[in-house]
């Protein structure tokens, strides 16, 4: 139940992410909408590993041994994926803030410089 | 052997390193940088040594302890080794290219560089999916940095772009890797790959669908890649470089691995989206002004072929598929760097602007490598692996995949060879130079000799052919070592180096190889004498002339498809290069280098039916497919791919600007020697297939028609040239019409007719091409109407002239007659009459263009100002009397060249032969006797002209002007030269048939493409949003078309 | 001895023209209702342009344009069996076949057109492009219609063609294929200079053409093988088409079968030349490529199918 959720709020946030990097014309907002598309995907990656009423897969001691984790796997990615995502994110700002510098405009149709 | 995960730990190490070293300064900076890369090129090549001769085995090498699947693994093989070899060294080469023109001297450059390369080498080795996934932000990232080097604003919108698209297609794939985890338990892909039974194909096939598409947007397939063109574009052109050696070949390996372990689940879906890309981004090309974005355009093309060739070789299981894709990749990647790093010399946007590569001539000849080796020309290993590839899909059938290949690729070489026509044509500007320094040099030329380096292993690799016949090849690239020498020297050499290996040839080779084997060797030899009026070192005249002669002596060596086809192809590019020296010839250059790589094309598909069928690649069994269904397919298509050659009509209209903007010395051998190519490969196949029908149709009967029509519109259109060239070439469309028709009627006359026309023609248009070459030089102009009189002025060379037309014409005494005499003997007695009368038709024609030629040129009104011209200089009259004599001697004795010609012709076409008796020839027709019809002319000759002589010995010359003028003298000589639109009544009676529909049928398709081109490439709107949606949707469709969504 | 015959032959048929001239000025003379000149007067104008003592030179080519001119129509003249069966009237008709006649025609052409180009009259050269374009069409419903009479006899040999067409007057090739005898006797008229095919030499205006460039012995020589070629050409065409002229138990009445058959071909071309006017080049090109082709055509189709 709980991953099903998670997976639905996840696909939603993909699509709100999607709907808004197609629909929005502003650098900034594009960079949002890319964040929470890259947040649906996290969510959709934690949702997989997620197994109901299991517990963190960290084992203290070994009377634990027994019981049932959630899969560690798409955790251990998820981190790395933020990680990655964050990174982009950042990226993307910085391009954002140069093309401001130089342009004058956040506007995505005044960087048309290079077509055909 | 170094541990292949010090190929990232360098790399990231150095990187790393560079930040604490910030301000240790930029000649530290790209020490560092470059000592890295240095180290990871011979590491990689150390692994690639050692796999390739055995010497080690292929390594996992796990990580963090554990054994795969439980942890992360790297993977060393032949193809990594290989591969990591083939990006370390693009990067260390783009690197050492970048030192000098990096305008931003931060240590960012350094470090983004060598996070790029881990990336890569990541990506090659790694066998995880998720650690791909990694390995590839990495690199897109460090990418993103390096295409904002100079931080304008077009590399901003570029990079941002890039890293829109990447993020949305990473996202994609995130989780698709998350889905496949789902579904198989594991990220590793090995164990995927195993673990993938066909229901759980089924069940994880989004996921499987989602990573697949996601590496494939990487990979940037037409239409989605808009974004990757605007990188190439605007990046520096040494990240232009590391783009499309470095990480196309990367991601290629990433998808090769995601299609591998999907099991055959996408290789149909890849096949389509390659071959789409690849004819797509072939046509919108044609558009590109823009060098850089055009290279982007080929590059894109090139990575579609290569997804297309993949999947190809996997799909349909061919034996050594890994090496044709090797071969294609390593040729595409040093290639396309090369080209970038030219580009970053050059440093023109515009391609019409290259011209001003001509500051720094030698850059021409890497320039043309990699144009050459891209289109897939020998000896490159692009070359081999093209030809594996068509060999072992015209094995499996497949038709369309053939087309689709050969078509792309020609349309690929249009834009290719027409940039290169800029380049080598086009002048700059006075005040514009060109800077070059040694850290570009090296780069450019490392790829250069790389390209042909690896010729040589590809050719071993190849599983069709026995070897080349290498020696020809290696006196081509020895005549490059030697030109920094004079051209006189290096024409005695050339000459020396011909005549030593053609004489054992002539003594050796037999058979009907002979006759043009003598044409191609003595051709050479008498049409390289006026080499020596050229003064100076004549670059690049010499590398050209060594490959077309030695393509023309390859390909009557040859005896396997393979190396007749290589050197075909050598033939080509060698005279195409002649035909581009020419003043004005750059679109003439490139029309005859299209319509031939047309015809190589239709060779190549007819060698790979042919092998296809009798699994031999001999060309003595070529005549084994004639019992096989594909022999009418075969003959059809080799005779169009000669007939390329030999300029039948509707094939003609490249001929005409090549042969007549060509140089002097240059138009008599494509014109004279050249030809007899197209007619010795019609020949062979002639002999190899005979008659074959398609439904009801003998092709041999459509041939004929095709050769009588083409003796009839070259010889009309010859009639009504101004230039004097032109004039020629148009003729030499009939000649080749006669000699086609000849052998179309596949009897002993017909092809004794059509030879002998063949060796009558060498000697005729050489001499014509060359008088006319000598006046040209003279006079700097090739129209005829501006000349006239000449005939004082020079008079051997209206002798000449005056010689060769009537042989030409097939006047008796002269040795013309001979062929025509043979030629409808051979008519009549197959029967074959209204092409025939046609033939006869032309053969009149012929003496209109022949008289105009002699009569504007030598005859009528001298011009003032040619009245100090004089005599052509001797380098072009000597060949013109050694070939005299050779008329002369085979004019008055006839027999003993038509007799042995018969005697090689009576080994195919046993029946109908001569009878000779003595110098009487006798058909089952009719009977001719040369020599005594050469005494008859003699004597009637002399005696006439004793008579006059002893009537008249008192004639009083006259001047130019005393003539009977409506009772006045002409005012000057331009009114009274008779020479402009000289058949103004047949034009106006026939004048239909200068209609240009052949011209007109091809620009039409040209016209056609381009349109397509300027509305297809609106698709890239510049729009970095357009393009989302253009991935969006494309995931979309493809994923409806996989599963039969529509 | 075979050379003595070539001499001879050539003198006989130098003299046959002129008379044939002669008569031919008649016969215009009469149908514009003149009453012409001498018949002998082409003896006149010859001897007095073979003994003029004026003359100019344009230079080499044009001092050789005659000399090949008389070389081509002589060389023709030797080639031909004239009567068949007489050995010293087809002297060097062992030299070559039909394609030989055929091909040695046009070497006398060439060379009175690059003389007369030398002279650097613009006529001239006008009237070789009007000449040579008339020419190529005019000879191809020729070649069509030797193409038929070849395959129909299935050999190039003149003599052998006469051979086959003796016995009766119904071997005739005029009978046995009559498409190709009319295609080739409308060829025929291209290649006479006469009206409607005369606008070449445009005689009644400005004359032009080479021979217009020359002068005394040049002229004489020329004038001397416009007497042999027709005469050279109408042979061609009685032996290919009207039995040939083979010889007879007397010579007189061989000669007389020679006089009658070449005087009616030849005054084929006369008649229809008084009774049309002249054609422009283009025009004379497209009408030689319409009907007479396609009973060419129609000839080697005959021929082929056996009808």
């Amino acid at each position: 139940m709980t991953s099903t959720i998670a997976m639905t709020t996840g696909i939603l946030l993909v699509l709100i992410g999607l709907f808004a990097i197609l629909t929005q014309k502003d650098l900034i907002r594009i960079i949002v909408g890319f964040s929470i598309f890259d947040i649906g995907v996290h969510v959709i990656m934690i949702s997989i590993g997620y197994i109901s009423d299991a517990t963190a897969p960290i084992i203290e001691n070994l009377s634990q041994l027994g019981q049932s984790y959630v899969d560690p796997v798409p955790q251990a990615l998820v981190l790395t994926a933020i990680v990655i995502g964050l990174g982009i994110s950042a990226f993307m700002l910085t391009f954002a803030v140069f093309m401001f510098k130089k342009r004058g405009s956040l506007d995505i149709n005044s960087f048309r410089d290079l077509k055909w | 052997m170094v541990e292949p995960v010090y190929l990232i730990v360098v790399a990231l190490g150095a990187a790393f390193s560079l930040g604490l070293l910030r301000k240790a300064g930029f000649v530290m900076h790209h020490l560092v940088l470059l000592l890295s890369l240095a180290t990871m090129t011979a590491i990689s090549a150390q692994w690639t040594v050692g796999l390739f001769t055995g010497s080690v085995s292929p390594a996992a090498i796990p990580t963090a302890g554990f054994s795969p699947p439980i942890s992360i693994n790297l993977q060393m093989g032949k193809t990594e080794g290989f591969l990591t070899l083939l990006v370390n060294l693009s990067v260390f080469l783009s690197s050492l290219f970048m030192i000098k023109t990096v305008k931003r001297r931060s240590v960012y450059v350094p470090m983004l560089m060598l996070v790029f390369a881990s990336g890569l080498n990541g990506i090659i080795m790694t066998r995880d999916l998720f650690n791909l996934f990694v390995f590839i932000e990495i690199m897109s990232i460090a990418l993103a940095g390096l295409i904002v080097l100079n931080g304008d604003i077009q590399q901003l919108g570029a990079g941002f772009k890039y890293i829109l698209a990447g993020a949305l297609t990473s996202g994609l794939m995130l989780i698709g890797i998350i889905f496949t985890y789902h579904t198989t338990g594991s990220l590793n892909i090995d164990t995927i790959a195993n673990a993938l039974t066909p229901e759980l194909k089924a069940v994880g096939y989004a996921g499987l669908f989602l990573i697949f598409i996601g590496v494939l947007i990487e990979l940037k397939p037409f239409p989605v890649n808009g974004f990757g063109l605007d990188v190439y574009e605007s990046a520096h052109p040494a990240v232009g470089a590391v783009v499309s050696a470095g990480a196309a070949t990367a991601t290629l390996y990433a998808f090769a691995k995601i299609a591998i372990m999907s099991g055959d689940l996408f290789l149909e879906l890849s096949m389509v989206v390659g071959a789409v890309t690849f004819v797509g981004m072939n046509v919108v090309a044609l558009q590109q002004k823009i060098a850089n974005r055009l290279l982007g355009y080929s590059s894109l093309s090139q990575v579609g072929l290569l997804v297309l060739v993949w999947s190809l070789v996997k799909w349909q299981n061919i034996a050594n598929g890994d090496l044709i894709v090797l071969g294609l990749l390593v040729t595409h990647a040093f290639a396309k760097a090369t080209l970038f790093w030219l580009s970053g010399i050059i440093q023109k946007e515009k391609i019409e602007d290259w011209g001003i590569i001509k500051q720094r001539i030698y850059l021409l000849f890497p320039f043309a490598i990699a144009l050459l080796a891209l289109i897939g020309l020998p000896p490159f290993p692009s070359f081999f692996a093209k030809w594996e590839l068509i060999m072992a899909l015209a094995a499996n059938q497949s038709h369309l995949a053939i087309a689709l290949i050969l078509g792309g690729s020609l349309v690929e070489a249009v834009y290719l060879m027409r940039w290169f026509g800029h380049a080598f044509k086009n002048t700059a500007a006075e005040d514009e130079t060109l800077s070059v320094s040694f850290c570009q040099l090296l780069p450019v030329f490392a790829g250069g000799l790389l390209l042909i380096g690896l010729g040589y292993p590809a050719s071993l690799l190849s599983a069709t052919a026995s070897p080349i016949p290498w020696m020809l090849t290696a006196f081509v690239l020895f005549t490059f070592a030697m030109e920094f020498l004079p051209a006189k020297i290096k024409n005695i050499i050339v000459m020396a180096a011909i005549a030593w290996y053609g004489y054992p040839l002539l003594t050796t080779i037999g058979g009907y190889r002979v006759i043009f084997a003598g044409i191609f060797v003595i051709g050479a030899l008498v049409t390289m004498i006026p080499g020596f009026s050229h003064k100076g070192n004549r670059l690049g005249f010499y590398p050209s002339l060594t490959m077309m002669f030695a393509g023309l002596i390859g390909i009557i060596e040859a005896k396997e498809t393979m190396s007749f086809f290589f050197y075909w192809e050598m033939m080509t590019v060698g005279s195409y290069f002649l035909i581009l020296r020419g003043k004005n010839s750059k679109p003439h250059a490139l029309s005859y280098f299209l319509f031939s790589l047309g015809g190589a094309y239709l060779i190549l598909a007819a060698f790979g039916y042919s092998f296809g069928q009798t699994t031999s690649v001999s060309l003595d069994t070529l005549s084994q497919v004639a019992s096989t269904p594909y022999a009418a397919l075969v003959m059809l298509f080799l005779s169009i791919g000669f007939m390329t050659k030999t300029a039948s009509v509707g094939l003609h209209i490249w001929l005409p600007g090549a042969h007549a903007e060509a140089e002097s010395d240059v138009s008599p051998m494509v014109s004279g020697i050249l030809l007899k190519a197209g007619i010795f490969g019609l020949l062979m196949t002639f002999i190899a297939l005979g008659d074959q029908k398609i439904g009801f149709v003998d092709i041999a009967y459509v041939l004929s028609w095709v050769g009588a029509i083409s003796a009839l519109v070259g010889n009309y259109l010859a009639a009504m040239q101004e230039d004097a060239k032109r004039l020629l070439a148009y003729s030499s469309v009939g000649q080749m019409g006669y000699a086609l028709f000849g052998l179309s009627l596949m009897s002993h006359l017909g092809w004794l007719g059509a030879l002998s026309l063949s060796v009558i023609h060498f000697t005729y248009k050489v001499i014509l091409f060359l008088a006319v070459g000598g006046i040209v030089y003279r006079l700097k102009t090739k129209n005829m109407y501006e000349m006239g009189g000449l005939i004082r002025k020079m008079p051997i060379t209206f002798f000449a002239v005056l010689v060769s037309i009537i042989a030409l014409s097939g006047i008796p005494p002269l040795a013309g007659f001979g062929g025509r005499w043979v030629a409808y003997n051979a008519v009549i007695e197959k029967g074959w009459m209204l092409q025939g009368a046609i033939i006869g038709f032309s053969g009149i024609i012929a003496f209109l263009y022949l008289f105009r030629l002699i009569h504007t040129i030598f005859l009528g009104q001298l011009k003032d100002a040619h009245r100090k011209v004089k005599e052509a200089p001797l380098p072009f009259l000597l060949p013109q009397m050694l070939l005299i004599g050779l008329v002369m001697f085979l004019s008055s004795r006839p027999h003993t060249f038509l007799a042995p010609i018969g005697e090689i012709v009576k080994e195919f076409k046993p029946d109908g032969a001569l009878t000779w008796t003595g110098p009487l020839a006798q058909s089952h027709l009719g009977y001719w006797d040369g020599v005594m019809v050469m005494w008859v002319f003699m004597g009637l000759f002399a005696a006439n002209f004793a008579l006059l002589f002893i009537m008249n010995r008192r004639a009083q010359p006259v001047k130019q002007f005393n003539i009977v003028y409506a009772a006045e003298r002409p005012a000057r000589p331009e009114t009274t030269h008779f020479a402009y639109n000289f058949f103004a009544p047949y034009r106006r009676a026939l004048g239909f048939l200068e209609y240009p529909l052949a011209t007109h049928f091809f620009d039409g398709i040209t016209d056609f493409l381009h349109a397509a081109a300027g509305f297809i490439r609106r698709l890239y709107t510049g729009n970095g949003q357009t393009y989302l949606f253009q991935i969006v949707a494309f995931v979309v469709v493809v994923f409806l078309l996989a599963n039969g969504g529509f | 001895m075979n050379i003595v015959y070539a001499v001879a032959t050539i003198f006989i048929t130098i003299n046959y023209g002129l008379v044939l001239q002669g008569i031919i000025g008649k016969v215009y003379a009469r149908v514009a209702t003149r009453i012409g000149l001498r018949i002998y007067q082409p003896y006149i104008n010859i001897i007095r342009q073979w003994v003029t003592r004026t003359s100019i030179n344009h230079g080499i080519m044009y001092y050789l344009g005659p000399v090949f001119r008389f070389t081509g129509g002589g060389g023709i003249l030797i080639f031909l069996p004239v009567i068949y069966g007489a050995p010293f009237f087809s002297s060097f008709s062992s030299a070559g076949d039909m394609l030989l006649i055929m091909y040695f025609m046009f070497l006398g052409t060439l060379g009175m057109a690059l003389g007369g180009g030398e002279s650097g009259h613009p006529y001239a050269a006008i009237a070789v492009t009007r000449g040579l374009a008339q020419t190529t069409a005019a000879e191809f419903p020729l070649i069509l219609a030797i193409f038929s009479i070849v395959t129909q006899y299935q050999t190039l040999d003149v003599n052998q063609i006469v051979a086959a067409q003796q016995g009766s007057v119904l071997n005739w090739t005029l009978f046995t294929n009559p498409l190709a005898t009319i295609a080739a006797m409308l060829a025929f008229l291209g290649s006479m200079m006469r009206s409607p095919f005369d606008v070449v030499l445009a005689p009644q205006e400005i004359p032009i053409g080479p021979p217009t460039e020359y002068q005394s012995q040049f002229l004489a020589m020329l004038m001397t093988n416009r007497t042999i070629f027709p005469v050279a050409k109408t042979i061609l065409y009685v032996n290919l088409f009207f039995g040939g002229v083979a010889l007879q138990d007397s010579w007189l009445l061989t000669f007389v079968i020679f006089f009658l058959k070449t005087f009616f071909v030849y005054m084929w071309s006369v008649f229809v030349g008084v009774s049309f006017p002249r054609f422009r080049v283009d025009q004379s090109v497209r009408w030689f490529l319409k009907a007479p082709a396609a009973l060419g055509v129609l000839a080697i189709i005959f021929v082929q199918t056996g009808m």
